[in-house]
């Protein structure tokens, strides 16, 4: 691949420039023309490899959902699955530049990162449309669509891995040490509740928990004070609590969190969608019914099936194999991410890996959960499966941000 | 990154990783455990059911004749499924409708909205996805002009439906029923085991409801998958409509024609009203019941597409005789005279009475304080059993259950050395299988009562009170001080020692009268057909066999036993021989009816009844079977508020064996006899039914038994009971008896008459659809 084209290129100045003798020239010519150093190579090609299939599934899944009511309609039929690998192939460009990136220079324009998430989120409140009750998107011209709030995820995670990771020198003893101290803990909470409250004018509850989540999770592993994560963890119980006791949430948005733990599931509304889903999730079996062939899904008996339901699609027409084949490999872009983040040389890889995972694991476990009936109804998308731009966008470029932490985290010699 | 860091990143992917395993177990839960359950709610989800209704098979007599059938009916239908998808909801195409089919359109509105609790019909109770009936019965050219617009009707579609037709009107009504739709109750009770569907007709009255599971077949059901909007999206499954088995019954269409008739002629000559009168015709050696009728009837087409309610109630109503009740199995009454047949199986069985010993048959008989008077206080002097039942004389069998209830302790009410009391009369009575249901294939049939010494003290009992109430209170409702103060005395005693079963109650009992006996005309026909055929009781029964429409036959009905008279084979023997006297010898009470019968060819054994009835004229009764030497029919006849047995009932029994035997007609039942095989059912569905209209040739044959269908045969073979009748005149309806001859018992009887406000006793008869019963006059006590 290009790589290889790279070396090649390489090789014979080498040759020419270095008076090495040739036995030793030679074993490094063949060490660098095999690329087992080239930065290609050594990206982490299972995660890549499984992000991709993710998201090629996921456009079989958003075609199988949507195909038919495309082609009631008088439209493509393809419309939504040659979107999605468009927004895929998008992702991977702007992944591949996250990568490029070196991550140090990230880190110095982490502010201006943070600073233009939120020039977005005020944007959408400015000039956003509002989709099922949210008022999330800015729309673009040719039936593009953008959600500021997917990108402030990834703003969040550098800008907090960023003032999490550096060396933290104690202002009274002036020593160094790498766990944050309270003034640390403090500054990232302030850096998380201005996007947090942005975002909760659209109102956009479920991308709010996102954040909640992965700042926990990114304090709770940078070593910030145990008692400011056990407090914060506190808050946010509380908080929950007081926001149903007091009703401030939107009613649909209380509807769909009351509706997961109220009886009536099947009835209507939020339930009716979460029951559809579990009745298509059941219809697939072991084995499921078999792509384009769920009749639950080919009925269009559940709403919103290609963007929050997809998992709904998976299980009944790939089956338990199939959707459990899904979470796998979910589990696997989990693993490999948060190997990168152990193998990382300092704090801010490692964090950043850390807040990457967090993010995908709450929105997994919630949308999956939603799917089969045990998480509340959210709207959050699954990473990589469920049809959205923004959100493709969004994760490819933690993708890129995860590969980035993995090149530069051993010894290179071929480092820029 | 130091190595506390990584440790918690350790920890991270274990959280991360328990996360998943929980989605995983999760998934298995829901897909594999829990798996079915939700198929199944998918299924309900995604499929709807279009049901083709199954051709209801038909009803027909012993010889393929069809009573009931199905026509076809142009029926229109709105397709809600197609109409709620236009823009208006099918607004404008309900409105052009309304105009083909002269309907308002309001009313289209009602008939195709959906019951529920609080939606009453006119609504539609079926699925949405089933055409909804609007109107039945149209015109071609009101089909045509649906059929022929698809664009303007769009969702309205007009077809043939197949409806329940009754060929012979209200013939056999009682016996044949009707149909109604499922209630949601069988639907949910009984729905999945009887295949019932939504809007599924089911017997619900009569044979159609007995063999409902014949006759109604198995409903073809088209499974739609359809999406969220309840688009059709394909066909899951089909399975076709297997039409209803055919019933074949034992009830022959001729004779059941000459007995309605033969009632009805009746019930005019007697001056029409709310009167009632009904009739049993059996097959002696199988139970099937050959005819059976009650008047007034009524045409069961009222309830094709559902009966009206002012329909109904005038089907209900007692001033028209509440035409839906039977009252040849779903009434009963004092069964008169008719019962001494009985009385003489107990007399000569358990009282040790002999055929030729003569017993005096005085004018009145003196038990206690009380005088017993035979009818019209005539004398015969000493006679033998035989000659008692000829001329119906009352004092002997009072005489015999006088003697038995003192053998039982009178009084003493069977305690003592009289425990237990023997009863034989009472236990003669439901040894012929009265105060029980004889086990007749229709539902709702009477049980009539028996009641011994044990149940007339329970009875007394329960309406101690009141008749105490009625002592004190004495009948203030009743206009005639006189009658009052009767009333009055009456129950003053019956409060004291009501519970007693007096010697007036007992020898009451023994002919056919009084409150402790009641039996319906198809209890006495079993019974008769009992002692005709030697002593077997067969549960009466109207269906032979079902035959499916290809044909084959799917299953016979065979005789039914209840049970063997405790009666000795001689004994019968004797009692059929004297029968036979009551229409031939001199002095019998219908040889006066039959005077002109040929007895010699068909001998009929008889016997006369007359009940009375307070308030109302006496209750006719004839029971009878024939022929008297190799009885085959049992016929009984009750004419309530008529007269004696021998002035009405009997010339309608005589009515009824002209036409089974064909005198001065063709016979109903050539030779005599039931068809031996089942009517031919052909394999295309059509029925070779054997055809009996032969005209009359003025001679009527008595075939052997393996001639059936054959039509009349002249000429005998030798050595068979082949005869050939004179024509006979069938003008006989009021049959001239001889002066003093018909017989009743009618002696006065010890009545327990009920309190006014206590209600009937146990043993009030239907037949006479009397609504209640006062106090007798002549009351006497013992």
């Amino acid at each position: 691949m290009g790589g290889g084209v790279v070396n090649q290129e390489a090789g014979p100045t080498a040759l020419r420039s270095s008076p090495v003798p040739v036995r030793g020239r030679i074993g490094q010519l063949r060490d660098r023309a095999s690329g087992r150093h080239s930065p290609l190579r050594r990206l982490d090609w299972t995660l890549q490899l499984c992000v991709i299939g993710l998201s090629v599934v996921g456009a079989l899944l958003v075609w199988s959902a949507t195909r038919q009511r495309l082609g009631e309609a008088g439209g493509d039929p393809q419309t939504f699955l040659k979107r999605h690998l468009l927004n895929l192939a998008i992702g991977l460009v702007l992944g591949a530049v996250a990568t490029v990136v070196d991550y140090r220079v990230l880190r110095a324009y982490a502010p201006f990162v943070y600073l233009g998430s939120l020039v977005g989120l005020v944007a959408v409140l400015l000039f956003g449309s509002t989709i099922n009750g949210a008022h999330s998107w800015i729309v673009l011209p040719a039936g593009f669509q953008l959600q500021p709030s997917e990108f402030a995820k990834v703003a969040l995670v550098v800008g907090a891995a960023m003032l999490l990771g550096e060396q933290h020198e104690d202002r009274h003893t002036g020593i160094r040490h790498s766990a944050p101290g309270h003034g640390d803990v403090l500054l990232v909470l302030g850096l998380t509740v201005v996007p947090i409250a942005l975002i909760m004018l659209q109102p956009d509850f479920g991308t709010v928990m996102v954040l909640v989540f992965t700042t926990l999770g990114m304090l709770a592993v940078s070593g910030a004070p145990r008692r400011w994560v056990l407090g914060l963890i506190l808050c946010g119980v509380l908080f929950g609590g007081a926001i149903l006791q007091f009703h401030l949430l939107q009613p649909y948005q209380e509807a769909r969190l009351t509706s997961f733990v109220s009886e009536n599931k099947a009835s209507s509304g939020t339930g009716y969608n979460v029951a559809q889903a579990m009745i298509a999730i059941a219809n697939g079996g072991i084995h499921g019914r078999g792509l384009l062939h769920g009749q639950q899904t080919q009925g269009q008996f559940v709403p919103e099936q290609q963007t929050d339901f997809v998992f709904s699609v998976a299980g009944e027409e790939l089956g338990y194999l199939g959707a459990g084949g899904i979470i796998v490999l979910l589990g696997v872009v989990l693993w490999r991410a948060l190997s990168i983040g152990f193998a990382s040389q300092d704090s801010f890889g490692a964090l950043i890996a850390t807040g990457v995972v967090c993010w995908f694991t709450f929105q997994s476990f919630v949308n999956v959960g939603m799917c089969l009936g045990i998480m509340p109804v959210t709207g959050l998308p699954l990473p990589f499966l469920s049809y959205g731009g923004s959100s493709m966008f969004a994760n490819m470029i933690a993708v890129g941000l995860l590969q980035n932490v993995r090149l530069r985290s051993r010894s290179d010699p071929y480092a820029l | 990154m130091n190595d506390r860091m990584r440790i918690r990143v350790l920890l991270l992917r274990v959280l991360v990783l328990s996360l998943l395993a929980t989605l995983g177990a999760r998934l298995w839960v829901l897909q594999v455990l829990d798996g079915d359950h939700y198929r199944q709610v998918a299924e309900t989800n995604r499929v709807r059911e279009v049901v083709t209704p199954a051709t209801r098979g038909m009803i027909l007599d012993d010889r393929g004749q069809p009573l009931v059938r199905n026509r076809t009916s142009l029926v229109i239908s709105v397709n809600r499924s197609a109409t709620d998808r236009q823009a208006d909801h099918g607004k404008a195409v309900l409105a052009r409708l309304a105009g083909v089919i002269n309907t308002p359109a309001d009313e289209l509105t009602r008939r195709i909205r959906f019951c529920t609790a609080q939606v009453k019909p006119p609504c539609w109770n079926g699925s949405p996805y089933q055409p909804v009936p609007v109107a039945k019965d149209v015109s071609p050219q009101q089909a045509l002009a649906v059929i022929e617009h698809p664009d303007r009707f769009p969702g309205v579609s007009a077809d043939l439906q197949a409806v329940r037709e009754y060929p012979h009107g209200s013939l056999a009504a009682h016996e044949l029923g009707y149909l109604a739709p499922v209630t949601q109750d069988q639907l949910d009770k009984q729905g999945d085991e009887k295949g019932y569907h939504l809007n599924s007709l089911i017997g619900v009255a009569g044979l159609e409801s007995t063999y409902d599971d014949e006759l109604r077949g198995t409903d073809g059901v088209e499974r739609l998958e359809v999406d969220r909007f309840g688009r059709v999206a394909g066909t899951a499954s089909t399975t076709a409509p297997v039409s209803g088995d055919h019933l074949v019954l034992n009830l022959d269409l001729g004779v059941q024609q000459a007995t309605e008739q033969a009632l009805q002629d009746t019930i005019n000559q007697l001056g029409g009203g709310n009167r009632t009168a009904s009739a049993v015709v059996l097959d002696v050696r199988t139970g099937g019941v050959v005819a059976m009728a009650s008047l007034p009837s009524y045409n069961p087409s009222v309830f094709v597409g559902g009966v009206s309610e002012q329909d109904y109630r005038a089907l209900s109503d007692p001033a028209n005789g509440i035409p839906l009740l039977s009252r040849a199995y779903q009434g009963s009454g004092a069964a008169g005279s008719t019962f001494k047949a009985i009385s003489t199986a107990v007399a000569m069985q358990n009282l040790g009475a002999k055929g030729d010993q003569r017993y005096d048959c005085a004018p009145t008989l003196q038990i206690g304080d009380q005088v017993f008077h035979n009818f019209d206080g005539e004398s015969a002097g000493p006679i033998t059993l035989h000659q008692a039942l000829v001329i119906s004389c009352d004092v002997i069998f009072d005489q015999f259950a006088y003697d038995s209830w003192l053998a039982d302790g009178g009084l003493r009410n069977g305690r003592g050395p009289y425990s237990p009391p023997k009863e034989y009369f009472v236990r003669m009575a439901q040894a012929m299988g009265f105060g029980k249901a004889t086990g007749l294939d229709l539902p709702g049939e009477a049980k009539g009562s028996v009641v011994d010494r044990a149940g007339a003290k329970a009875i007394w009992a329960e309406l101690k009170d009141s008749y105490c109430r009625r002592a004190k209170n004495g009948y203030p409702e009743e206009s005639d001080p006189v009658k009052a103060e009767r009333f009055r005395k009456y129950a003053a005693e019956a409060c004291v020692d009501g519970y007693l079963y007096n010697a007036g109650a007992a020898t009451q009992f023994a002919i056919g009268q009084g409150q402790y006996l009641s039996v319906s005309p198809l209890q006495l026909a079993t019974a008769y057909a009992a002692i005709a055929n030697g002593g077997t009781l067969w549960k009466p029964t109207l269906a032979k066999a079902a035959v499916a429409p290809d044909g084959r036959v799917v299953q016979t009905f065979p005789p039914r036993k209840a049970g063997t008279l405790p009666v000795s084979p001689e004994i019968l023997a004797y009692i059929r021989g004297s029968l036979a006297g009551v229409t031939t010898e001199g002095g019998g009470t219908a040889t006066g009816v039959f005077a002109d019968w040929p007895s010699t060819i068909v001998p009929i054994a008889a016997k006369t009844g007359t009940a009375e009835v307070e308030g109302k004229g006496d209750t006719s009764w004839f029971a009878s079977f024939a022929p008297a030497n190799d009885p085959r029919f049992a016929v009984v006849v009750t004419i309530p508020d008529s007269g004696t047995g021998a002035e009405y009932a009997a010339p309608v029994a005589k009515r009824i064996y002209q036409a089974i035997y064909g005198v001065g007609q063709a016979a109903a039942m050539p030779g005599g006899q039931p068809p031996a095989a089942l009517p031919k059912i052909n394999r295309d569905g059509t029925i070779a039914a054997t055809s009996l209209r032969v005209p009359p040739v003025g001679t009527i044959v008595a075939a052997p038994v393996s001639a059936p269908g054959r039509g009349p045969v002249v000429g005998a073979p030798a050595g068979s009971p082949l005869a050939v009748l004179p024509a006979l005149s069938t003008t006989a309806d009021v049959a001239r008896t001889g002066p003093g001859l018909a017989t009743g018992a009618t002696g006065p009887a010890a009545w327990h008459p009920p309190p006014g406000s206590a209600g009937p006793p146990a043993a009030v008869g239907v037949l006479s659809s009397a609504p209640s019963r006062a106090p007798p006059a002549g009351t006497a006590r013992p």
